[in-house]
């Protein structure tokens, strides 16, 4: 499986593991790469709004997609299509910095308990 | 299994120097209580208020919502697996403090959520605006790790509610009201001209802060299962999940299931309330496939005619939601879902991140992307901290009067997707 994240936490704890591709990005700009990585034929494996913290009050995710690329997997697609268009509904604000860590925790045991499966 | 629930109807609390309930009036000492919680050294302090309902006060971020409740006879006790030891609830007799509640507030992660108004408009989206609260905030030791301040957190709210509850078991109750849930076979052989129905309860599983425990197991760790309804009844199912203030089942709400309630209400007149099956909402999607594949596969074993499948949460269990539904449908049995919306301030968008055709029956527990105003209150328990920017709110919501506007996803149960709301449409 590879990970693909914008939290730190996750690259520096699953990098040595299994493949991880960080990027320093927004939600959405995360959410549009692993859209990209579903067209190109890698399947979801976990669900791209994990945790219930709003889209709105996190900026941080990791999703995890399978190594082997096969053709366009279209329950995948269903899902990252529309829960970008969930994401789109919430008003956009600036997410106090010293919140940060506590999101990059949250988001960092969200799937390091599917990472451990 | 049998059971009676008997409510005693609580009409106020009080500080007092010795715990008891005299004549309505539930009379706390706050020293013992403290003491009771200063037992877990990861508590550096603990501060008790109370907030009735009216009154110029605002709660959060609100963690838990307990009902106190005693085991008066019967096997098992109040929270089994967790406070109690881990045997079968739900026969006997329970005494209900009807109208009292713990609410437990902390800030266990920096980003916060889970306003209580007990007055104003805010007051009107929440159920526990009318509930007498006993407020517990809790300040942990330095350098605690979210995950063990989630714990000691959710554990000492439910030992307040236990040590509380205890209270009641010599009170003659106001009000008993029996509930009978038969084995499967016998409930069909008494009603076998009635439409089999189930219910079938999702349950937030995902991790930190999004956890539900059944009998002291971690939701997540369970495959889908079955219980008697009258189980919940005496805390069974617990709330972990401090995530999503409008759409998160606290355990008041499992407490006080009002699908099961209405089940069993309808049960022996138009329907057989026959079965309730619990399941998990992990995010893993494999898991998700396994789960929902039980659920289908019970609903159809027990030959139901018809599931109410209730979500908890929002985003990820949108997607347990619709493959719940799917299967169960093609399994032959009808749904009806309830879930809640995020449809933008408009209420014109997508509201859920999944959907399909066979989801053609559907409960809304509302538009948590609605806005409100809540007027400014004179007395804040817990922190405030930056509401105005986190809890579904956005830079520059902070009126110079003090009001703030929010999206109602901030409020406690503003659009609990078990119907325990006050929102409702004509």
């Amino acid at each position: 499986m590879i990970l693909v994240t914008n939290n730190i936490l996750a690259f520096n704890k699953y990098g040595k593991e299994i493949e991880v591709k960080f990027n320093e990005e927004t939600l959405c700009e995360l959410l549009f790469r692993v859209r990209d990585f579903v067209h190109s034929g890698h399947k979801l494996l976990t669900h791209p709004l994990s945790g219930s913290v709003k889209p709105n009050e996190t900026c941080f995710k990791s999703v995890l997609i399978s190594e082997r690329k096969e053709g366009t997997d279209f329950e995948s697609l269903k899902i990252i299509e529309n829960s970008i268009q969930l994401v789109k509904n919430f008003q956009k604000y600036e997410i106090p910095k010293e919140y940060l860590k506590d999101l990059r925790e949250i988001d960092l045991t969200l799937i390091g308990g599917a990472i451990r499966k | 299994m049998n059971l009676k629930l008997g409510y005693i109807q609580i009409r106020d609390i009080q500080f007092a120097k010795t715990s008891a309930i005299k004549d309505g009036v539930l009379n706390v000492n706050a020293k013992e209580l403290e003491a009771l919680v200063l037992e877990d050294e990861n508590f550096a302090s603990v501060k008790f208020d109370i907030a009735r309902p009216g009154e110029s006060v605002r709660i959060m971020p609100v963690k838990d919502v307990i009902e106190p409740r005693v085991k008066v006879s019967g096997d098992g006790d109040i929270f089994p697996g967790m406070i109690s030891k881990v045997q079968t609830v739900g026969s006997g007799v329970t005494h209900v403090l009807k109208g009292a509640a713990i609410v437990t507030t902390g800030q266990v992660v920096g980003f916060q959520e889970g306003i209580i108004d007990m007055t104003g408009l805010g007051a009107e989206y929440t159920p526990f605006s009318k509930t007498l609260n006993l407020v517990v905030d809790f300040t942990p030791i330095k350098n605690l790790t979210p995950h063990k301040y989630e714990e000691s957190l959710r554990k000492a709210g439910l030992r307040i509610a236990y040590e509380i509850g205890k209270l009641g078991k010599e009170i003659t109750p106001d009000e008993v009201k029996e509930y009978e849930f038969l084995p499967l076979l016998e409930s069909i052989a008494k009603y076998p001209n009635l439409p089999k129905v189930g219910y079938v309860q999702m349950l937030q599983s995902q991790g930190l802060l999004h956890d539900t425990y059944v009998y002291g197991i971690d939701m997540k760790l369970s495959l889908t299962t079955m219980l008697s309804p009258t189980e919940v009844f005496d805390g069974a199912i617990l709330s972990g999940n401090c995530v999503s203030a409008c759409d998160k089942n606290t355990t008041y709400h499992h407490q006080n299931n009002p699908v099961i309630e209405d089940l069993f209400e309808q049960h022996g007149k138009t329907l057989n309330f026959c079965a309730m099956i619990i399941t998990n909402e992990n995010v893993f999607l494999m898991d998700k496939q396994r789960s929902s594949d039980w659920t289908a596969k019970l609903t159809k074993y027990l030959g139901l005619d018809g599931a109410i499948i209730s979500q908890e949460g929002f985003g990820n269990p949108d997607t347990d939601l619709i493959m719940n539904c799917k299967k169960v449908e093609e399994a032959g049995v009808k749904t009806v879902i309830i879930t809640d919306e995020y449809a933008g301030r408009e209420g014109t968008s997508q509201s859920l991140a999944d959907a399909d055709p066979a989801a053609d029956a559907v409960v809304t527990g509302g538009n948590a992307n609605q806005v409100i105003t809540l007027p400014p209150l004179k007395k804040i328990i817990g922190s405030i901290g930056h509401v105005e920017k986190i809890a579904g709110g956005f830079k520059g919501n902070m009126a110079k009067d003090g009001s703030i506007t929010v999206e109602i996803q901030a409020i406690i149960g503003a659009t609990n997707e078990l119907g325990f709301n006050r929102l409702s449409a004509r």
